[in-house]
């Protein structure tokens, strides 16, 4: 399989021992109701031992297909065209039986959802014993032996009782740990990781990048690292390669992409990212509309639909990957390639001189958009009136739930232990952010402010009304001031009601149903969408454009305050920049406050006036977002600071790094006295027994110890971290 | 897990105990056992009438009947449950309710187990083949016999199976299908082997009648629950690690798929139960379903009470056995 046009030949045909994988110019089409799926184009790259390869791009760019075509792991109805060469050998169009001897052998794979990996019937010890047995004449105690070995060096404690546990029994992090340990079983020369710590919390991410890295030392193999996450990438691999509709269209050395890019996709994506190491008052730039459908892709450049620069070339005729225009590598493998034509105008370029900072919507003509970024400056004013008045209160909130046994009495055996004792203060015009990992109480907790669920204990107050003695007959008139946007937009929106329909229905239910109509076109104007677009329905929008929908449905009946839970999260990088740029543009025109939950920080840091660091139910750290990020003084937020991957590859590789150990323990037994000392570095690290003791026995209080923002550490210390 | 198994019997006696009274009082409401006494003509002597009371006891109030049903306590020590005396049948004293009940088990246990055994062995078979070979003309081949299997009532079914028998021995002249009941009527001058053929011989029609419905419903279950296995992370993990693939079929996929099909058929025991009666009387068999036929037919209160109560037992034991076979398949389920 060669193709004329492509570059890479050149690097393919000259003798390169060192390369381990070898792609050609693969192609995957699917057959469907609508016709072929072009989900990969002509992707051709190669890895060399020992060498890591990052693969970026944004969901359905084809990233995660084209390794599972490598891997022969896609369905029947899949058709594969081109090669992939593991060692020479050619994988593409082998049977069954002969691919299975390459997998797991010599190429390896780790999947994305740890929790859904493992079979759940079979030990863990099994399941790694599986894949040496596969492949090695060895005896099932050998294979056990090697199982326990592989475990430690993944950084599992206790290897020799762990690897008779069920998947079960293992956290989501140990349970990814694993799957490397499977991956490493046969000392294969490629290991293929897709995503491997999106579903994962930071801590716990930083933990298994680091098992991953282990895995690499020991067995020499070349990474293959698919993420979304550019600041994963950053810290990671050698080599990127950016994924666009299906096609790669910009590879090169991690420098060259992350400080140089070519492709004014790759340029954009780098500046819609909310980044901890800049300035805080910029807007973000995202990039207008979505990726073009793998149906019906466009027959220039797949990225000229979306691209300011783009220009009747563009439209007609779609770019190949060809050297940048000031690459200076000699070595052919670390090129800089881009696939634009016009990648020279790219030099000294940065993502605000060619992308808008706006929040608009790109159904919305692109006239309107320039206008808007000309008038809306790239500054914001964003500090507010410290005076202001306190909207929603919270005081030594508490929710335990209970947890129940499973006969027929259904006894309470104890609790989980969701807040415990949290206050928090929310004034007007002010976005606090509730930051924390899973399970630390943050979405319970606004939960409890909007009084969806009731209070163990505590006090919720609304503008000096107690709300935690209302009636829900008594709260329905107050709801109208207190609205939420939910995580999911794929969820939260009601697939057999138009947009107008679900936008409405707030009105509708508090008796303003009459002017509906007429506000849900504001509304939608508004959230910068299209007021046209009302009779559709949800599945005809994308993710970013429904988030907008549900933002605009919390809007409709001019709340005070917006909960927000988590709500860019599931959006792609490009996508959610709008979508903060909207409620930044929202606080500032309608006076809104907000209470921000996320786990993301470098989106908190971004868009939060203050924060509150949430670990175990009870609040670590809070102050205003300058001071905290600046001086944090809580070991906990030092440790989420530093987990988090900057997407700069030489500051994240020269980093200084607070590293937490372990997993968050049960909160149906939460430990004593600071709830944090289990996985706390300077509890582990700094302190003498002594002074440990302090931390077993005395819960710290939540005060001000000198740093003109309230932790609760014993031994709180400013660090600087960025 | 012996433990667990314990204290899941322990739990079922309430169930029982509170299914006895139900039964009971059905029963107790349905009908007079001595109906057709009272409808002689001439009407029998009233010192007749009250000794036949007294012999079934429907001279004391209901709940002593209970009582003396359940233990036999101040009763002629023929009734008592929990003595083993199922109590005096309508039908005279030779119709000992507890012999006979017993023969017919024996019979019936026969068919049922056949029948759960066939519907559940072809019911994995066709799910695994129908989801393995997703959309293809035989995946749509079986779908089609499995829907018709279902919407077919088993009285028709059954009738046309056993013409259908007959036809086939008519036309080659030989007598291949037995057609009725569950053994020839020599039985008594055969070897051990040739009664064993006898038996399998006549169970071929029944159980192809008992099971059909069970099999359509179950091979369905396994089919969807088989491609949502099929396509999970874990059977791709297992196939990313160089397993092949019949043996992930075998090993990852079918076992987690035959969870969810324990649930379905431990239900659908109970369906077998209800359709053995009709099966039988179909093949005439003398097994349960005549029994509780008969007992019907002749009021007879406590044939039908001690019908009703074995059923209900065997309902207790199969969610028995279905909560072990659980943990037996899965170790997220904890028995302590």
């Amino acid at each position: 399989m060669t193709t004329t046009e492509n570059i890479n030949d050149g690097a393919s045909t000259a003798v390169d021992k060192d390369i381990v994988l070898d792609v050609q110019d693969l192609n995957v089409t699917f057959s469907s109701e609508d016709g072929p799926l072009q989900a990969v184009r002509g992707v051709s790259y190669q890895v060399r031992r020992g060498e890591a390869l990052g693969i970026v791009g944004e969901s359905g760019s084809g990233k995660s297909v084209t390794s599972m075509a490598i891997m022969g792991l896609l369905p029947k109805t899949a058709k594969v065209t081109g090669s992939a060469r593991v060692l020479g050998q050619e994988l593409i169009g082998l049977n069954d039986a002969q691919i299975s001897k390459v997998r797991g052998e010599k190429i390896a794979m780790i999947f994305q959802d740890p929790l859904t990996s493992l079979n759940p019937v079979y030990t863990i010890g099994y399941q790694i014993a599986e894949a040496i047995l596969t492949h090695r004449k060895v005896t099932k105690q050998q294979a056990r032996e090697r199982a326990i070995e592989l475990l430690d060096k993944v950084g599992i404690p206790h290897p020799d009782r762990r690897v008779d546990q069920y998947p079960h029994e293992l956290s989501g992090g140990m349970r990814q740990r694993v799957v490397i340990a499977i991956a490493m079983a046969n000392d294969p020369d490629v290991i293929i990781a897709d995503e491997p710590t999106t579903a994962l919390d930071v801590t716990v991410q930083a933990q298994v990048l680091e098992a991953l890295e282990a895995a690499r030392q020991e067995t020499g193999a070349a990474l293959v690292l698919i993420t979304h996450d550019l600041g994963v990438v950053a810290g990671h691999v050698d080599r990127v390669a950016v994924m666009y509709a299906g096609r790669l269209v910009e590879t090169g050395t991690v420098e060259d992409v992350f400080y140089r890019p070519r492709m004014p996709y790759a340029l954009g994506l780098l500046g819609s990212l909310p980044r901890m190491d800049e300035a805080r008052g910029e807007k973000l730039t995202p990039i207008l509309g979505t990726p073009p459908s793998l149906l019906d892709l466009p027959r220039g450049c797949g990225f000229a639909p979306r691209c300011p620069m783009a220009e009747a070339l563009c439209h007609a005729e779609e770019p190949v990957l060809k050297e940048a225009v000031d690459a200076e590598e000699t070595d052919l493998h670390h090129r800089h390639m881009a696939a634009c034509h016009f990648g020279e105008r790219l030099v000294d370029v940065r993502p605000e001189d060619l992308f808008h900072p706006t929040s608009l919507d790109a159904e919305v003509p692109v006239e309107a958009v320039r206008a808007e970024g000309t008038e809306a400056s790239a500054e914001r004013g964003r500090e507010h009136e410290a005076s202001s008045e306190v909207l929603l209160s919270a005081v030594d909130l508490v929710k335990n739930f209970p947890i129940r046994s499973k006969g027929i009495l259904r006894r309470k055996i104890g609790e989980v232990q969701a807040v415990s004792g949290i206050s928090l203060e929310l004034r007007e015009h002010e976005t606090l952010a509730l930051v924390g990992e899973s399970g630390c109480g943050k979405s319970t907790t606004a939960r409890l402010l909007l009084q969806l669920i009731r209070q163990t204990s505590g006090e919720v107050t609304y503008m000096g009304q107690p709300l935690h003695t209302l009636s829900d007959a008594q709260m329905r008139p107050l709801r109208r001031d207190l609205q939420l946007v939910f995580q999911d937009p794929f969820a939260s929106l009601d697939p057999r009601m138009t947009v107008t329909d679900i936008i409405a229905e707030p009105m509708q239910i508090h008796g303003q149903g009459r002017t509906a109509k007429a506000r849900v076109k504001e509304l939608l104007e508004l959230v910068g969408l299209n007021p046209e677009h009302g009779s559709r329905y949800p599945h005809e929008f994308s993710g970013g454009q429904r988030q907008r929908i549900g933002i605009a449905r919390a809007l409709s009946l001019n709340p005070k305050v917006l909960i927000l839970d988590e709500p860019v999260s599931a959006l792609d990088v490009s996508i959610q920049a709008g979508v903060i740029n909207l409620l930044e543009d929202l606080q500032d025109e309608l006076g809104l406050s907000y209470l921000f939950v996320s786990h993301d920080l470098s989106v908190v840091r971004h868009i939060a006036d203050r924060v509150a660091v949430m670990y175990l139910g009870k609040v670590m750290e809070t102050g205003t977002t300058e001071e905290l990020f600046a001086a944090p003084a809580h070991p906990y937020t030092q440790a989420l600071i530093s987990a988090i991957p900057l997407p700069d590859p030489v500051k994240e590789r020269t980093r200084e790094r607070i590293v937490v150990t372990g997993d968050v323990p049960s909160p149906a037994d939460p430990p004593s006295g600071c709830r944090f000392r289990t996985r706390c570095p300077k509890f582990a690290n700094e302190l003498d027994d002594a002074r440990r003791n302090l931390c077993v026995e005395e819960p710290p209080e939540l005060l001000d110890r000198g740093t003109g923002h309230r932790d609760a550490c014993h031994y709180s210390q400013v660090v600087e971290l960025i | 897990m012996l433990v667990y198994t314990a204290r899941r019997l322990a739990v079922a006696i309430p169930v029982l105990l509170a299914a006895s009274v139900l039964v009971f009082l059905m029963v107790d409401l349905s009908g007079d056992p001595l109906a057709d006494l009272r409808l002689q003509q001439p009407p029998p002597s009233e010192e007749v009438m009250a000794a036949a009371e007294a012999r079934y006891y429907l001279d004391r109030s209901t709940p002593e009947r209970y009582w003396l049903w359940m233990t036999g306590i101040g009763g002629n020590g023929d009734i008592g449950l929990l003595q083993g005396e199922f109590g005096p049948s309508v039908r005279g004293g030779a119709f000992d309710i507890g012999e006979q009940l017993a023969s017919s088990i024996t019979v019936t246990l026969r068919l049922v187990t056949a029948a759960i055994i066939a519907a559940l062995g072809l019911a994995i078979l066709s799910g695994v083949v129908s989801a393995m070979r997703q959309y293809s003309k035989l995946d749509y081949t079986l779908t089609f016999i499995g829907f018709l299997a279902l919407a077919m009532p088993t009285f028709w079914l059954g009738a046309l199976i056993k013409e259908g028998g007959l036809w086939f021995n008519q036309t080659t002249g030989t007598g291949f299908f037995y057609t009725i009941g569950a053994n020839s009527a020599r039985v008594s001058n055969m070897t051990n082997w040739e009664y064993f053929l006898d038996s399998a011989g006549h169970l071929v029609l029944p159980t192809v009648t008992l099971m059909l419905t069970s099999f359509a419903s179950w091979s369905r279950y396994q089919r969807t629950s088989m491609l949502e296995v099929l396509n999970s992370d874990y059977v791709r993990l297992a196939r990313a690690k160089g397993v092949p693939n019949r043996v992930v079929v075998r090993r990852h996929a079918l076992r987690t798929a035959l969870i969810p099909l324990v649930t379905v058929a431990t239900i659908g025991v109970v369906g077998i139960i209800e359709g053995v009666v009709i099966t039988e009387t179909i093949f005439q068999w003398r097994g349960l379903g005549y029994f509780f036929i008969e007992a019907v037919k002749t009021n007879d209160a406590f044939a039908v009470m001690s019908w009703l109560m074995l059923s209900g037992t065997l309902v207790v034991l199969a969610s028995l056995v279905a909560d072990i076979l659980y943990g037996v398949l899965d170790p997220r389920i904890r028995y302590e």
